[in-house]
This record gives structure tokens, sequence and C-alpha cells, in this order.
């Protein structure tokens, strides 16, 4: 236990130490070579834009982060809900898998525009197209994990004669959980990259808008401030879904079939 | 409905019953009008090569599958799905992984809606005599796979069915298991003169805990010859080492043989 809790600390000092490499290289080389600030900013900039404007990036920062998380929790109740309604019926699965497959290959970007013209420039139009690109893994790791069942405990089931909801509840879901929860990691990234397309095309706050907005002043600093604050609201999200995996896990009390830990 | 399954003298009786499976592009013809009865309190096992269908009858008394030709009475009673006083067992010991021992072993009751204190004594006991004891908090991927077929034997038995199912519960194990299986099995159906039919391809198995023996042709499957086994009980598992036993065990092989090339 000591020696398990030993090496993660030492694997995460060693991932600590890279980051901050990887950061005094980036300084070295903006400073030391003929680039100019403009093209790229020193890590120094960065902090000191993150400094200067504190009102502006935690405005814009919090109504990225409100939007992409309910966006999440929308996408997921939106992958969720059909996914177990079509996991019940193969006709239901014929009829509708061609529209769900239809709408991942179409440019999913190219329809940002199009939820601007439906729900205007608000927040309900960046959430919307959020849960638009996310909800696709969360259904289809509900199927996947509803349709894996082991076969020998449905058997017992039947043999018990359990009814079809305490089937699903006692047995499906339980074994449906590791691809589901995989599908909340990926949807956990994907609603973010949909606010920030939204906050792109409607142009009104966000942290998306302030990149797009530094940018178009030159101010290379701000707009990497920015990324910096998006990552950390991507990295909350994810850590948020992970965590859940992990009790998942321990309850669950074996290892699991499906999903990996990242 | 007045029950009439006390006044029948017969668990199970299998009337010119067979099964076909409409497979393509040929159908399986996988029982042929097979017909037998288990006595109440006797011990009956079915010995055949695999995938003679003898799998197919005990599914078809456990009431996963119907017949397709003749007649199939439990208690007196025509079979129609499963049934609340049977227990089945599998090949497989199907587990549930994030459930303990105890919590498995209680699993039926759970969707009969029995009160967990009204089966709890039942079920510590049972595992008790299966030699469990100490490991009621596992959790299955914890135990060893013939730990694993006695927590099934406690689950098919904790709701004291009147009629037990064994679908070569015992052949996943290895040879040395296996017999312990079988002795531990002995043992418990002695305390308990339940009706039971065993389905097994190892004659010792079925020699030592049957009182009857019915050995199948190939597919389909019909009774190739029926032999009473003379050994009073109790038995021991010593009783597989005698010479009688031995007799009897190359008469079957002889039998077995003769129905395989017939």
């Amino acid at each position: 236990m000591r020696a398990a809790l030993g090496s993660a600390l030492g694997s995460a000092a060693t991932s600590l130490l890279a980051v901050a490499a990887m950061v005094a290289a980036w300084e070295g080389l903006v400073r030391g070579l003929p680039v100019s600030p403009d093209l790229l900013a020193p890590p120094s900039a960065v902090l000191e834009a993150l400094l200067r404007h504190p009102d502006i990036l935690l405005e814009h920062g919090l109504a990225t982060a409100r939007e992409t998380a309910l966006g999440f929790v929308l996408a997921c109740l939106a992958g969720v809900v059909p996914g177990a309604l079509l996991s019940t019926s193969a006709l239901l699965r014929r009829v509708a898998m061609p529209w769900v497959l239809a709408l991942q290959i179409v440019p999913k970007m190219a329809l940002a525009p199009l939820f601007v013209v439906w729900l205007g420039v608000g927040a309900p139009c960046r959430m919307a197209f959020a849960v638009f690109i996310a909800f696709f893994p969360v259904l289809i790791g509900t199927t996947a994990g509803l349709a894996g069942t082991d076969s020998g405990a449905l058997r017992l089931c039947r043999v018990l004669g359990a009814s079809w909801w305490q089937t699903v509840l006692w047995v499906r879901l339980p074994y449906a959980v590791p691809q589901l929860l995989a599908g909340m990691k990926t949807a956990a990234t994907m609603a973010l990259l949909g606010v920030v397309i939204g906050e792109f095309v409607t142009a009104q706050q966000g942290l998306g808008y302030v990149v797009m907005f530094a940018a178009s002043l030159g101010e290379t600093a701000l707009v990497l401030a920015a990324i910096v604050l998006l990552c950390g609201i991507g990295l909350v999200l994810y850590g948020a879904v992970l965590l859940a995996e992990l009790g998942f896990a321990r309850w669950y009390g074996a290892p699991m079939p499906a999903g990996e830990f990242g | 409905m007045p029950d009439t399954s006390a006044l029948a003298s017969e668990a199970v009786r299998f009337q010119a019953v067979g099964k076909t499976f409409p497979t393509r592009p040929h159908p399986l013809r996988a029982v042929e009008s097979v017909s037998f009865s288990v006595r109440r309190g006797e011990f009956v096992s079915i010995l055949g090569p695999s995938g003679c269908g003898k799998s197919t009858l005990l599914m078809m008394a456990a009431g996963l599958e119907t017949p397709t030709e003749g007649r199939l009475e439990r208690g007196g009673v025509a079979l129609e799905g499963p049934h609340r006083q049977t227990g089945v067992m599998f090949q497989d010991a199907t587990l549930l992984p994030w459930l303990s021992v105890l919590d498995n072993v209680l699993f039926p009751a759970v969707i009969r809606h029995i009160p967990r204190a009204k089966v709890l004594d039942q079920a510590m006991r049972l595992i008790e005599t299966v030699g469990l004891k100490g490991f009621e908090h596992s959790r299955p991927h914890e135990l060893s796979g013939g730990m694993r077929q006695r927590a099934a034997i406690c689950r098919a038995l904790v709701l004291d069915p009147d009629l037990l199912l064994m679908d070569e519960p015992f052949s996943a194990l290895d040879a040395i298991t296996r017999d312990e299986m079988g002795d531990v099995l002995l043992d418990l159906w002695q305390h308990t003169h339940k009706s039971a039919i065993f389905v097994t391809h190892s004659i010792r198995e079925a020699v030592l805990l049957a009182d009857r023996v019915l050995v199948m042709s190939r597919r389909p499957a019909t009774v190739a010859e029926e032999l009473v086994v003379p050994f009073p009980r109790p038995r021991s598992p010593a009783l597989a080492d005698t010479a009688e036993f031995a007799a009897l065990v190359a008469h079957l092989r002889g039998v077995i043989a003769r129905s395989m090339a017939a």
C-alpha cells in the first residue's frame, strides 16, 4: 500500500517535472530566438495576461464552464435514454440507426451556423450544439453496454423468473456501466469542444469568444491564457467522470470487462 | 388453483418429447421421442456424448426451451416456462461479479421478493455445508473455479426447490476439483433428498450420484439404455474405488460405445 502510494507520487512528480521542463524550454526558445512575442507568447506573458485580466477571464470562463457542464449532463441524458430504448427493440434499431449514423458522418461543425439560425446567439444555442456533438459516444456506450450483458447471467434471470425490469436493474445495467462510462469520458471532451465552437459562431461570450476576440487584436498571450483555462475546465470535467469510474470500479470489486482507466 | 404437485409421485415426466430447432438451411433435430420420469426424491443421471442433445433435454425440464412434440409434466401439471420450485445449475457458475458470495447465493430471493432475513439462515447453512464458510464476503473473482461452482450450488438450493437440474456443472473444472465437487454434491443431496436430473459425460459422476442412469444415443437424443444403480445409500466417495463400481462403469462404457456405433 505504502509502496503503491510512493510509486504513484513518484510518477506524478515525473509528469510534473516533464511539464515544467516543457514550459521552461518554451520560455527559453521564445526569448532566445528572434520570434516576435506577438506570434508566440512566452509562458511568462501568458501568466501575466491571466493576472492582468482576471475579471474578463473569470466572467467568460464561468460562462464556458457552466454551459459545458450543463451541455455534458444533457448530452448524457440524450445518449442514455435513446440508447436504452434502442437496445430494447431490434426494429427500432433498424429504423433509427441509419439516421444516427448519418448524423455522425456529417461534419458537425458545418451545422453550427444552423443552430444559430434555429436558436439565436444565446446560451441555448451553444449548449444545444454541445449536446449535438457529445451525445453520440454516450448513446453507443449505452447500447453496446446493454447489449453486451453476459448471456449466462440473462439465462439465470430467466430461470429465476425475473421480470424485464428486474433483469435490467440487477443485471443489464451493472454490466453496461463500464462502457457507458467510457462513452461519458469521450462526451466530456466533446461537450467542451461543442461549447467553444458555439462561442466562435455566436461571438457573444465565453472563452471561445475571448480567443477569437484576442486573436483579432493580435493579443497572443491572452489567447493562450484563455486556452489554458479551457484546458482546466476540460480536465475538471474529465476528472469528474474518471472519479465516477473509479468509484464504480471499487463497487464492482472485480476487473471490469470493458472501459479503461485513463 | 389447487396444488396438485404434492399429490403427484413424479417430479418430472417426459412423454414422447421431441425437439427440433428451426435452424437453416436444415432444421436441427436435437431430441427424438424421449420418455422417462423422475420420481420424487430420485436422482437421475443423464449420460451421453458431447453434443448429443442431453443439455436440450435439461433446458426443456428447466422451462427454458419448449418441446416441439410430446408432453412435459412437472409435478403432474404441464410445464410452461421456468418453475418456481426448480433450482438450476449450469456449466458456468454465472455469479454476478459485483456481488459477494453471500449476495450471489441470496440473489434468487431478491428476484422473488423474499425478505433477506427469511433465507439468510438457509444461505449460511448451505455455504457452510459446501465448505465456503469464511468466504461469504469474497467476490467471485477471488475464488477458484471449484469454489465458484460451490456458490452456484448454494444459489440453486437457497429457496429449497424440490427439483434440482444440473447441466454438466463440473465440466469446466480440473479432474481433481471435479471429483471433489461430486463428493460435495453427493453429501449435500443425501441430506436433502430432492429430485434431481444431472447431465454429465463423466461415468464416475453419473454412477456415484444417481439412483438411475439414462444413456443417451447420438443426436437426435433418445434413451438408448436405462440402468438402475444398485448401490445402497448413504454412499461415500470411497464407493468409487470398489470393484463393483468399476464393473458398472465398465459396463456403461460398453453401452455408450455401442450406442455411439449404432
